[in-house]
């Protein structure tokens, strides 16, 4: 494993038909490491997470996991790999039991996925007493746990959580990032896609600031919003363009 | 070569209002109409009915036609679709939900009628136009053919393609200078969001599934006189046949169907002339073709493909 | 896992093996029999890929008639005892299964339809004049060197017994878990680890060789036929909507739509097609308006177990 990063993406490019969602986004990642990933809208940043996560094979530059090249690797084997995902928009097998959601991921996730428990799992994440209830019983902020579930049953070293904040109230918002800090320091290497800059301050070590696919910033959140650039890109919405 | 290409040509116009109702149900409800070419069928039948009760031109089943089947459509889209839209997957259940409408309509035609071939003299369609035609496209009052290029075709495959034209204008005309054809293509394009700006989804659906019934109903009426007779049966293969011309097109954009109609048409003539004894095969091979090498259609950018 | 897997196949399998395996001694219509078992046999197969994995097969009867040829030409042509020709029969349905793999990289209707199109096309392939040296096209085959409705019989029974089996494997395996979740979102499955494409084409060509092999024994059993017997819409739709009306991702869901739906169409069945068309037709309306995932969701709304 080299040092700096089990994830590096260099000079990604994504291209739907004449748009490019992706123009040449380089950033990395370390083992045990939370990276934000932050930008407005139509920035890229879930399009950078369906390009690793396998959703889109990129179009130029490079992605590689532990120094292998991945980029257009289909998922599941990415997921053998050690490379998972939630969702945005939470995607459960609706009309699979709960408990059966985490037990494919589990008998098909790889070699390391069988080593872990589904419902003690489930109950770490609040899901027990639905276990035996059809995932579509359940509300988003269960169905998104529900997916980070699923995503840890296969024991990832490198997990990319797209949006898992929003809709939680600060209760929840505290749990779960002390949830994602426990799951960096067992060593696993996490990607956070959010919008709520507070929780991002709260949970990542390291942030990119991404805009029109690029990355324009790399460091920490308390350093980025005093970078003109970055709150140009922030507030910009209104003044220019 | 001539020959075929002109027939392909007539023909094509007229697969195009063939396969245009069909398209507009899809394109607006995302709906699969399986029982399509059973309402074409019974187009069929009120030709049949305009001729032998009333002793009239067939032209004059093109507007009663539409008529009936324009109300028969708001009627049955009251009744079927909004409970339909409820389930979990509508667009799979359509296809289930409207191959029972077929098989309901298919039955009952054939309990009234029997499962007999009729046909209609191709003299009788455009009797009311004799003179006008004589005079524009030559021929006596009482024979058939017509006189394009050099080459002859039976009268009415002429006025079917005409009527396809005046058609496939007149559904331009709704969808591009109506109002409830703005909201129509609204629907079609985003039918999310037009619900979410207050659109009224049902209005403009009932309208489009009224206007695709009544569209294959017309083109039901020149049935007898383009495959030569008809039967309660005949309504499946005009549906695969629709399906053949939609997707050609693209699947969701109405006004590409008169391409892929016209497409279809060429093709067909060309194997018909060629290839003859492979001819049945085309449509489902051209079908599969499509769909698996250019799955938004000829002209279509929707991506479809899981 | 495997204790259910016992336990439905003993429970459910066996016993209706057996009483179709005795009822030919006590009951005298054996081709309404034969019919029961082919039903039962291609609802279970249509159970197979659109219960577990979303794709309605409406030209399902591609296969079936696909496999029905297979068994006549390798007869006709080759002499081959009927056993070894109703494998052939399968063999050939696999075979078209695979070629048209690329049809599950469509989804919804358009697959539905494809499928039904590719169907069409095999039919008209198989009925044209040109191929009379081998199909004898249009003008149907006959086989009665191996006529043996008795022994044909049996071979269906087998086939059932077959397809009951896979169905229960699927009911009672992570395999199946994984593919009705490919079903459910094939994104997600992916990234469950699933190999979705994999997965989906191994759950075609189980569906195709179900159909095929049924294909053959019906070939064996009729002995006599022509492509629009085999080929038969029919055969699709009594399928697919006998499998609905049960209730598709169970095992007992088609068995039920079989027993019941085949059994309503021989009491008013022959005698008034028309009038059972109509019934029919209404019949899939009402289901898919008011019970549109089949009689099992009746006990599944009340939360009982339905295997």
């Amino acid at each position: 494993m080299s040092r700096d990063g089990v994830l590096r993406v260099t000079d990604l490019v994504k291209r739907f038909g004449g748009f490019f969602a992706l123009g040449g986004l380089s950033f990395h990642v370390s083992p045990g490491e939370i990276l934000g990933l932050v930008g407005p809208n139509g920035s890229g940043k879930t399009t950078a997470i369906n390009v690793i996560s396998g959703l889109y094979a990129p179009d130029g530059g490079s992605v590689t996991f532990d120094d292998a090249a991945i980029g257009g690797t289909v998922s599941h084997k990415l997921v053998h790999l050690g490379i998972n995902r939630t969702f945005q928009v939470p995607k459960p097998f609706l009309s699979l039991t709960v408990r059966q959601n985490v037990e494919v991921a589990r008998a098909y996730g790889g070699r390391r996925a069988g080593a872990t428990v589904t419902d003690d799992l489930l109950a770490e994440y609040r899901l027990a007493e639905y276990a035996d209830r059809p995932a579509a019983d359940l509300n988003s902020v269960q169905q998104k746990l529900l997916d980070l579930v699923r995503a840890l049953a296969t024991r990832p070293r490198l997990l990319l959580l797209d949006e898992l904040a929003a809709g939680l109230n600060p209760t929840e918002l505290d749990w779960i990032s002390s949830k994602i800090k426990a799951l960096a320091q067992r060593g696993t290497a996490i990607i956070v896609v959010e919008h709520l800059m507070g929780f991002i301050a709260q949970v990542t070590d390291r942030v990119i600031v991404m805009n029109a696919g690029k990355e324009i910033f790399e460091g920490t959140l308390a350093v980025a919003v005093q970078v003109p650039q970055v709150i140009e890109v922030f507030l910009g919405g209104e003044h220019a363009a | 070569m001539l020959y075929p290409l002109i027939a392909g040509i007539l023909f094509g116009l007229y697969f195009s209002l063939v396969g245009i109702g069909l398209n507009l149900v899809f394109g607006v409800m995302r709906i699969v109409n399986l029982a399509h070419g059973d309402f074409l069928m019974l187009g069929a039948f009120v030709a049949f009915g305009v001729v032998s009760l009333a002793a009239l031109d067939p032209l004059f089943a093109v507007p009663l036609a539409f008529v009936v089947f324009l109300v028969v459509g708001l009627v049955l889209y009251r009744l079927l679709v909004p409970r339909l839209q409820r389930a979990k997957d509508p667009e799979m259940l359509s296809i289930i939900l409207f191959f029972g409408l077929s098989q309901v309509i298919e039955a009952v035609m054939t309990i009234g009628f029997g499962t007999s071939e009729r046909s209609l003299p191709s003299r009788e369609l455009g009797r009311s136009l004799a003179a006008l035609r004589v005079r524009l496209f030559g021929g006596t009052v009482d024979s058939g053919p017509v006189e394009i290029l050099g080459q002859s075709f039976p009268a009415p495959w002429l006025a079917a393609a005409i009527t396809s034209l005046i058609a496939i204008a007149l559904v331009y005309l709704y969808l591009y200078r109506s109002r409830l054809g703005t909201l129509t293509r609204a629907v079609m394009s985003r039918r999310d969001e037009a619900l979410a700006t207050g659109i009224d989804v049902h209005r403009v659906s009932a309208a489009a599934f009224g206007i695709g019934l009544g569209l294959a109903a017309i083109s039901g009426v020149f049935a007898p006189f383009m495959f030569g007779s008809f039967t309660p049966a005949f309504g499946v293969d005009a549906t695969v046949t629709s399906f053949v011309v939609v997707v050609l097109g693209s699947l969701g954009n109405p006004l590409g169907t008169a391409l892929g109609g016209v497409i279809y048409g060429v093709s067909y003539m060309f194997v018909q002339t060629y290839l003859s004894s492979w001819a049945d095969l085309l449509p489902y091979v051209l079908l599969i073709a499509i769909l698996l090498l250019r799955p938004s259609g000829l002209l279509g950018r929707r991506v479809r493909v899981a | 896992m495997l204790r259910d897997f016992i336990r439905h196949f003993s429970l459910i399998v066996v016993p209706l093996v057996a009483v179709f395996a005795v009822l030919p001694a006590v009951y005298d219509n054996h081709l309404l029999l034969f019919n029961f078992v082919i039903f039962l046999a291609l609802a279970q197969g249509v159970n197979i890929i659109y219960g577990f994995t979303g794709y309605l097969p409406f030209g399902y009867v591609g296969f079936f008639g696909a496999g029905a040829y297979g068994f006549a030409i390798v007869v006709m042509h080759l002499n081959a005892p009927a056993l070894v020709a109703v494998a052939i029969a399968g063999l050939v349905a696999v075979l078209l299964g695979l070629l048209l793999t690329p049809l599950l990289r469509l989804t919804g209707a358009y697959f539905s339809i494809a499928n039904l199109a590719a169907a069409l096309a095999v039919l008209h392939f198989v009925a044209n004049p040109a191929l009379e040296a081998v199909t004898r096209g249009p003008y149907g085959v006959s086989l009665t060197g191996t006529f043996n409705p008795t022994m044909a019989y049996a071979t269906a029974l087998g086939i059932l017994a077959l397809t009951l089996a896979i169905v229960v494997f699927l009911k009672n395996s992570s395999f199946g878990l994984a593919l009705q979740a490919v079903r459910e979102d094939p994104v997600s499955a992916a990234m469950a680890g699933v190999p979705v494409v994999r997965m989906r084409v191994i759950a075609w060509l189980a569906s195709a060789l179900v159909a095929g092999l049924a294909g053959g024994a019906f070939a064996w059993y009729v002995s006599v036929f022509y492509p629009d017997n085999v080929f038969s819409s029919e055969f699709s739709i009594f399928a697919i909507v006998f499998a609905l009306f049960g209730g598709v991702a169970t095992i007992v869901g088609p068995i039920i739509g079989v027993l019941i739906l085949y059994g309503v169409y021989n009491l008013i069945g022959f005698t008034t097609p028309q009038y059972f068309q109509l019934i029919y037709g209404l019949l899939i309306m009402g289901l898919v308006l008011f019970l549109p995932a089949g009689l099992v969701s009746l006990a599944t709304r009340r939360g009982w177990h339905v295997p």
